[in-house]
């Protein structure tokens, strides 16, 4: 049985490419399971989805712990533990990434066995309109690496799953689908299913006892420690002040903020707390002094964020 | 407005923020924006009484963005959990078993699905005890958590999950301001987040009131409405511009609109920016539409005028 | 002082409430419940009890502002019947996992449709799995008792659930009894102040409850552990019931015995119908049958040993359903068989029937009959399948009835059959 993951964010279309695959192989006469996986989590936040495929009917279900192959549409995933991108896969597994950074900077980067497949970049995950593309990209590579599927069956599986688009929308993923596929071609059929073992492990079982009821209610005795939750992982644009722009007026930035992360420091200058920006960019359409600017994020991690002016700086401001 | 408001200029808007980020709600929210900034007003003596809804994940065990407290009932009796609590905490008091500095506020949030539908009866039966209480409504126009599909308050000609083609919904939004008005509680507001200013004072107002008192807030949804999420704001702000959301308030048994746009932005400049609408400008733009959406809020402002004398 | 009164099961439910110091009820009419709420209201009126009274707009939001205040710290009771309670069921589920103690009454009622105002217990087992715990009382003096131990064991720091005290419609609701009124002085004895815990909303002290859990593993620990609390609220229930009799001298167990030591046809029934299965025991006793009642006081938690100690080593046991599982029989006796399951010294057979609904009678004539039943079907070793207790006479009626609707003429080959 083939096991295939893909991980993408809220709104990347991993559905989607899940269900382009799933056509495919079903196409090719497998059995075939397809499924989104998804919590309280929304647009933006990883998110993955999964492939079974199989000659025979398929018994198993619910979420892949060891996939034979995974794909991942947004390479700022790959390194974020939440994600769990990397979870359970062996020396056996395939990991392709569609990302500029090559094959063995990756090696190198990462804690893992798996032979590491790059997929470079067809789509631009920062432009909403190529959002469809990034499913079909990502289905056409991995239909590739499964070496099961072919090239005529992936177009019938574009067309199938995205049928209610306009004609030319569905030409144009077609041809970036196969233009996936045939990027990958010098790796066709390197996923492969991995045997099974039937040897059962111990179940860990435990005889659960009763607690105390303040215990055993679902309360939270605490206030405000969502900010544990560190939601700036959403992010795949970054604002960032240029203080030079800035007139310390606050009220916009700080006001429109839907998550309140923008806060005025003990000078009035805004500061942005990462941990916590999904990225909406509402703060940068906002700002009357065009004193915000949006970044990659991937770019703008690898950069020293600006820090605002020393208090004695004060006049400059208009 | 009061002159005595705290908030006499954008300047007087809070700098630093009371709701704790980190809840799961959607990037460009404009639901969770009007909460925070609503949050922001209200402080953290407060407890939360919520209504299925895509607030419900504001707390997922084991974490809460809240300072104060808040509980979760289901989605129809959200009001009637505010009332239990409420009257709790009145017969604690009235027995000294707890102080006034150990009494809350207690405000109801949910969605336009409970408060335009399934909530509405508990709703009406709290005003009618005349319970002592803020309900928060953030109103995105359809059954947000689930995927928008048709609510009682999605507007004429917008596509949902569950009105995918033709038109779409051809039914008119429920007047809830008007409704809940007829009951003639203490106060109901209508307010937005893209208008902090206006939202502060409103909630600064029904903050030293008692009685049953409404906010009821538009609340763009990027996921919903189909827009990028940064144009949050500005939709919120064209909402407003364009008449299709009027900022009013019913307050001592008076209906005052807060805002008179002069002259209105035509509707068109709203729609246009949402996946929802597109339909009324693609393929081909859907004149009779358009005209009926302008016509409506035409009629509406007039009648506006009539009344107020403007 | 302690006097004994002629007072209705409605009156003895509004006394239970009252003598715990119930202080906050919201509450909704419906029949046959009403009186209930409608005496409270005057006693709070003529200012003879204390507390807070509310009437909301529907047993939805009733339970809803039931378990609000319980997790505000107060100590509330409600109360409801039959349709009522199915439009609360939402919240019966909810408030248990709020783990908040509070107490309802439900005054059984027949479940529409057809409508109907007579009794019988679908309405109070649809909230079977609700974790709530359930007592059934069989006559008015056990409402007003029942009434003041299921506050002591929901609230004890062990269990922490609501608790239903169910009561027969009409049959108790509606009928007067002498009933010991407990000694107001004396219930502090047996119930203390209500103690809030860490279940509190106050300004000190944020709490976000009941929130959303995600996640099977999550998920299935705070399910089990109301499982677990219900489950050892047997133990707690049995050391509130030693109390009892102690300071009150009325004597209570999860099952409760009518001539069980050397019974062999046990019958089995819960509520106020289970009294003429008391008097049909007598009778046959003086007829030299050895019959006896097991009568579970105790639905939920299900007192499974208890169960298991009044019916093994019996001949035979007879369950009396006043309800049906559609499509599966009578709910006590599904309950019962799997008490009895692959225990060594199981009843010789098990025998269902389903009778009393909708407040329909149970005669001497049926209970000596299905004893009889039990008798040939414990030698022979196979029980017959579940039998409705329903007599030629009562479909000869309906029958007219029918006619009288104009509904036999609808029937494909005319005329029903007889």
């Amino acid at each position: 049985m083939y096991r295939i993951r893909f991980h993408g964010r809220g709104g990347q279309g991993m559905k989607t490419a899940s269900r382009i695959l799933g056509a495919a192989f079903f196409l090719e006469g497998f059995e075939v399971q397809d499924a989104p996986r998804y919590g309280a989590e929304r647009r933006g936040a990883p998110i993955f989805a999964f492939v079974r495929a199989d000659r025979s009917p398929i018994l198993e279900r619910g979420v892949i712990p060891n996939p034979d192959l995974v794909m991942v549409a947004d390479d700022t995933l790959v390194g974020m533990p939440q994600a769990g991108v990397l979870q359970g896969l062996n020396a056996h597994a395939v990991l392709a990434i569609h990302s500029t950074t090559p094959a063995g900077e990756w090696r190198q980067r990462l804690n893992t066995d798996a032979r590491i497949v790059i997929l470079p970049p067809l789509f631009d995950l920062l432009d909403a309109a190529q959002r469809v593309r990034v499913s079909a990209v990502i289905a056409g590579a991995a239909a590739c690496l499964t070496g099961r599927v072919g090239r005529d069956t992936l177009s019938q599986a574009v067309r199938t799953e995205l049928a209610d688009l306009t004609n030319t929308v569905i030409k144009d993923n077609i041809n970036k689908a196969l233009q996936a596929y045939d990027e990958m071609n010098e790796f066709k059929g390197i996923a492969e299913p991995q045997p099974r073992t039937d040897t059962p492990l111990p179940t860990g079982w435990i005889t659960l006892g009763l607690d105390p009821a303040t215990l055993a209610a679902p309360a939270i005795h605490a206030a405000a420690n969502s900010v544990q939750v560190r939601t700036g992982l959403w992010r795949t644009l970054r604002p960032v002040f240029d203080y030079s722009h800035c007139n310390r007026c606050n009220w916009v930035c700080g006001s429109f903020c839907p998550d309140g992360v923008v806060s005025a420091d003990e000078n009035g200058w805004p500061r942005i707390d990462y941990d916590h920006c999904k990225g909406c960019m509402v703060c940068v359409a906002q700002c009357p002094k065009h004193a915000i600017q949006g970044m990659p994020e991937g770019w703008a991690a690898q950069q020293t964020m600006p820090t605002p002016p020393s208090p004695d700086r004060k006049e400059a401001a208009p | 407005m009061s002159p005595k408001s705290q908030f006499s200029g954008m300047k007087d808007l809070p700098k630093t923020h009371l709701l704790a980020p980190g809840s799961a709600m959607c990037a460009g929210c404009g639901g969770l924006e009007a909460v925070r900034e609503i949050y922001d007003v209200l402080g953290g003596k407060t407890v939360f009484v919520n209504a299925a809804g895509c607030m419900t994940l504001m707390s997922v065990y084991p974490y809460t963005p809240f300072r104060g407290s808040w509980l979760y009932t289901a989605m129809a009796s959200a009001p009637a959990g505010a009332q239990g609590i409420r009257d709790a905490l009145d017969i604690l008091k009235s027995h000294d078993r707890i102080g006034e500095d150990e009494d809350l506020d207690v405000v109801v949030l949910t969605g336009d699905g409970s408060a335009y539908g399934m909530g509405l009866s508990s709703t009406s039966g709290a005003i009618d005890r005349d319970l002592d209480f803020l309900y928060v409504i953030y109103d995105n126009e359809g059954y947000g958590n689930t995927g928008q599909q048709t609510s009682a308050a999605t507007p004429h000609g917008a596509r949902t999950a569950t009105a995918t083609s033709g038109i779409g919904v051809a039914g008119r939004k429920k007047d809830l301001f008007s409704i809940l008005a007829a009951h003639e509680p203490a106060y109901v507001a209508t307010v937005i987040g893209a208008e902090p200013l206006d939202l502060a004072r409103k909630v600064e107002r029904a903050k030293t009131m008692s009685g049953p008192r409404f906010l009821i807030a538009l609340s763009p949804c990027p996921t919903g409405w189909g827009f990028d999420p940064q144009l949050s704001v500005e939709i919120g702000k064209l909402a407003v511009k364009s008449g299709a959301w009027p900022l009013k308030e019913y307050v001592d048994g008076r209906l005052v609109h807060n805002r008179v746009p002069k002259p209105l932005v035509p509707v068109e400049e709203y729609l246009k920016r949402q996946g929802r609408f597109r339909h009324l400008f693609e393929p081909r733009k859907d004149e009779f539409t358009l005209m009926d959406i302008q016509a409506q809020i035409d009629a509406y402002w007039a009648g506006v005028m009539d009344h107020d004398g403007a | 002082m302690t006097q004994r009164t002629l007072i209705t099961g409605n009156g003895a439910a509004a006394w239970g409430a009252r003598l715990a110091g119930a202080e906050y009820m919201p509450v909704f009419p419906i029949t046959p419940q009403t009186e209930i709420i409608e005496t409270l209201g005057d006693w709070i009126g003529k200012g003879e009890m204390g507390g807070r009274m509310v009437t909301l707009e529907s047993e939805h939001s009733m339970i809803t502002a039931a378990g609000a205040g319980a997790a505000t710290g107060v100590r509330v009771f409600t109360a409801t019947s039959s349709q009522g309670l199915l439009y609360g069921m939402e919240m019966l589920y909810t408030v248990a996992g709020w783990r908040v103690p509070l107490v309802l009454v439900n005054v059984s009622r027949g479940l529409s449709a057809p409508i109907t105002l007579e009794p019988d217990h679908n309405d109070i087992l649809a909230a079977r799995d609700s974790g709530c715990l359930q007592i059934h009382a069989a006559t008015c003096q056990e409402v007003v008792d029942a009434i003041l131990i299921a506050y002591r064991v929901a609230e004890d720091a062990r269990v922490r659930l609501p608790a239903i005290v169910n009561l027969d419609g009409f049959y108790l609701s509606f009928t007067r009894e002498p009933v010991w009124l407990p000694d107001a002085s004396k219930v502090a004895q047996f119930l203390p102040d209500m103690d809030p815990d860490e279940f509190a909303f106050r300004a000190d002290k944020p709490v976000s409850a009941a929130v959303a859990v995600l996640g099977g593993g999550p998920y299935s620990y705070f399910r089990y552990q109301t499982h677990l609390a219900a489950l050892g609220a047997v133990e707690v229930f049995e050391e509130a019931c030693v109390e009892y009799d102690r300071v009150f001298g009325r004597s209570y167990a999860p099952v409760m015995a009518h001539r069980l030591d050397d019974a062999e046809i046990v019958f089995v029934m819960m509520g106020s119908f289970a009294t003429k299965a008391m008097d049909a025991v007598d009778r046959l006793r003086a007829q030299g049958v050895k019959a006896g009642l097991a009568r579970p006081l105790l639905l939920r938690p299900w007192p499974q040993d208890a169960i298991r100690k009044a019916l093994t080593g019996r001949k035979a046991v007879v369950v009396v359903d006043q309800n049906l599982s559609m499509g599966f029989g009578g709910v006590l006796r599904g309950e019962v068989a799997s008490a009895l399951y692959g225990q060594a010294d199981a009843p010789g057979a098990l025998l269902g029937y389903v009778g009393g609904l909708g407040g329909r009678d149970i005669t001497f004539a049926e209970f000596a009959e299905m004893a009889r039943e039990a008798e040939t079907a414990a030698a022979g070793g196979e029980a017959p399948p579940t039998r409705l207790l329903y007599t030629q006479a009562e479909l000869r009626e309906v029958r007219n009835l029918q006619t009288l609707a104009h509904a036999q003429g609808l029937t494909p080959g005319g005329e029903g059959r007889s």
